[in-house]
């Protein structure tokens, strides 16, 4: 008796929060969950906004993908752009970072300033770079100016510098962030390991291989599987600087899902895609995060 | 070497110092004087840093500038400063900025305040609950970070258009405050709240409080630097948006700054001296946002990365 008083008394106490938590998983399973079920559903059908009706089509958009040659192209780019991207990325944070790793009034403010790209919209800094690469632009009149080109050289014209150039705006853009985590993680390394390692003779480059560079391990799985995930959906930045040209050359996966759903109106191919995107994120994102865990453990 | 303390370091075993006692004391006083015995580090420090913010500094100085100054000499300073760039930016017809900004301030504000007490409570509900369904939870929520925004756009676009919702700010804001946003803010609160230690929740339970009352007057101010991340980080990632807004709002209900700059600058031909006065413009308050704020938003990634 006593005992269910007490636990109807303690549900009455939990309703009203209960109530506000279940309005929040509610509105994440009808917008989150809900739509990736539904993007499921669309991928078997050739549903198009022009006609009412769709019609169940089987595997039929997952064939096409196959054919698509687009597409094909749209992958290679987006991994290869979140590999180098990635790599660039981690690799300039890391340093960076030990660089800036000072408490002194001046590395505080380089490393204010070193945050600076990650607050800045993806559609300002792709107009930004934009001017810088565009042929009549600031790097190439900078260049003229200091005599070491003639012509112009088309950065985003051609489809190798447009690629460079575009990775070279997504590495600008995630070396702050990357910066930041590994600064963080810096000083969390206790200096006692620096004073006994160089009793023991050991050289800068071997404390940082030996120590550094393992110490910071936990903070290289969060900031490789962010950088990864962030190219994997990037749309603003390259949308703005190239519009996945010149000839689909920067075109990412991303880019292309929005291109066939909204331009072509082929919301079930669109869909398939979509699928397989997401497929792709999880498996590079679980297996990539999986190894660099079992790399902290290995410590 | 790498020498890592500004501060001399802790005295040394004497043992050890009778192995090498020279080499060691040059060891400490070089730790010592580090950053006076390195200027090169410093100058590096600062010759990287400056490559690194070129982009931001030629958009600050070209704003400045005639369009004569920016096509000879784009990376001088401004020597005879212009305000025309920026009274163009202002006084466009559209209203680019003006609109825009009001439209972004709307849908970041309404966003966040909702997202702050769902997110709060859903996590200090789950927070208390047992170790394996919130296990899953988490799991399920942490989807919501992974998810390419491209993947869910149609579907949410049609459930909206079933609640008649599409092209709408509420319908926009629905979006924000149910998507990856909630996933970041319920991973952020859960982390502080599990360091809360269960007698406060009980002392609170005996003297009468319900959940409703323990969560908003006692969890809620002990969160403090979970809501201060949690508001700066998605406010940044709201105002900066653009997928959602481009497809969701749609050209007829006018624009956010972001979705706003893209239509109008990348539709009509525009000389580098508007250009920079606008990108100036509408970057302007996030970096003074950040410039303000930083400690927080230094602490509150710190946070989020050694969780």
């Amino acid at each position: 008796m006593q005992s269910c008083v007490r636990w109807f008394r303690s549900a009455k106490q939990d309703t009203g929060l209960g109530l506000i938590a279940g309005l929040g998983l509610l509105l994440y399973i009808v917008f989150i969950v809900a739509p990736i079920f539904m993007s499921l559903n669309s991928s078997f059908t050739d549903e198009n906004p022009l006609e009412s009706q769709s019609h169940f089509v089987g595997l039929a958009n997952y064939r096409s993908m196959l054919h698509d040659t687009e597409l094909h192209s749209t992958i290679v780019f987006t991994l290869a752009l979140a590999l180098g991207v990635t790599i660039m990325a981690n690799v300039i944070g890391v340093l960076f970072a030990v660089l800036l790793n000072r408490t002194q009034l001046h590395y505080r403010v380089l490393r204010t300033l070193a945050f600076l790209p990650q607050v800045i919209s993806g559609v300002i800094t792709g107009f930004v770079w934009k001017t810088i690469f565009t042929e009549d632009g600031i790097l190439n009149t900078l260049l003229t100016h200091l005599g070491v080109i003639h012509t112009p050289i088309q950065w985003l014209g051609t489809p190798h510098l447009a690629q460079l150039s575009v990775g070279i705006v997504v590495t600008w853009v995630l070396s702050g962030f990357t910066t930041v985590v590994y600064l963080a993680a810096l000083q969390s390394i206790p200096g006692e390991l620096y004073d006994a390692s160089s009793i023991d003779g050991a050289g800068t480059f071997q404390q940082f291989r030996m120590i550094t560079l393992r110490m910071v391990a936990p903070a290289t799985t969060i900031s490789v599987t962010i950088s990864l995930i962030t190219v994997l959906k990037l749309y603003d930045i390259i949308t703005v600087l190239t519009s996945g040209g010149p000839a689909f050359s920067t075109e990412s996966t991303a880019q292309y899902i929005v291109k066939v759903a909204f331009t072509n109106d082929q919301f079930g191919y669109a869909s398939a895609i979509a699928i397989a995107l997401l497929l792709m994120s999880a498996v590079i994102a679980l297996t990539v995060t999986g190894l660099l865990r079992r790399r902290e453990v290995d410590l | 070497m790498i020498a890592r303390h500004d501060a001399p370091p802790a005295v040394r075993p004497l043992s050890l110092s009778s192995e090498a006692p020279g080499r060691i004391r040059r060891r400490v006083r070089r730790a010592a004087t580090g950053a006076r015995r390195h200027p090169i580090r410093l100058t590096l420090a600062v010759l990287i840093t400056a490559l690194f913010v070129s982009p931001i500094y030629l958009t600050v100085v070209n704003a400045f500038k005639s369009e004569g100054a920016i096509e000879s000499s784009p990376a001088a300073p401004p020597l005879h400063p212009t305000l025309s760039n920026l009274s163009t930016a202002i006084n466009r017809p559209d209203q680019l900025l003006q609109l825009g900004l009001r439209n972004s301030v709307i849908t970041v504000v309404c966003s966040v305040l909702l997202l702050i007490p769902l997110g709060s409570a859903f996590s200090f509900y789950i927070s208390r609950k047992r170790t394996k369904p919130r296990a899953v939870i988490l799991a399920v929520l942490s989807a919501g970070l992974m998810v390419p925004p491209q993947v869910v756009l149609l579907p949410t676009i049609r459930i909206l258009t079933l609640l008649g919702l599409d092209h709408t700010y509420p319908g926009l804001i629905l979006a924000n405050i149910s998507g990856g946003y909630f996933s970041f803010a319920v991973f952020v609160y859960v982390g502080f709240m599990r360091a809360i230690p269960d007698e406060v929740v009980e002392a609170a339970r005996i003297d009468g409080a319900g959940s409703l009352r323990i969560w908003w007057t006692i969890i809620m101010p002990l969160v403090r630097p979970a809501t201060a991340t949690v508001t700066i980080f998605l406010s940044l990632w709201i105002w900066n948006d653009f997928l959602n807004p481009l497809f969701i709002l749609g050209p007829l209900q006018g624009q956010t700054i972001t979705t706003g700059i893209y239509l109008s600058v990348g539709q009509l031909q525009m000389n580098y001296g508007q250009l920079f006065g606008i990108m100036f413009l509408a970057g302007l308050i996030p970096v003074i946002g950040y410039l303000t704020l930083q400690k927080q938003f230094i602490a509150g990634l710190t946070a989020g990365s050694t969780k």
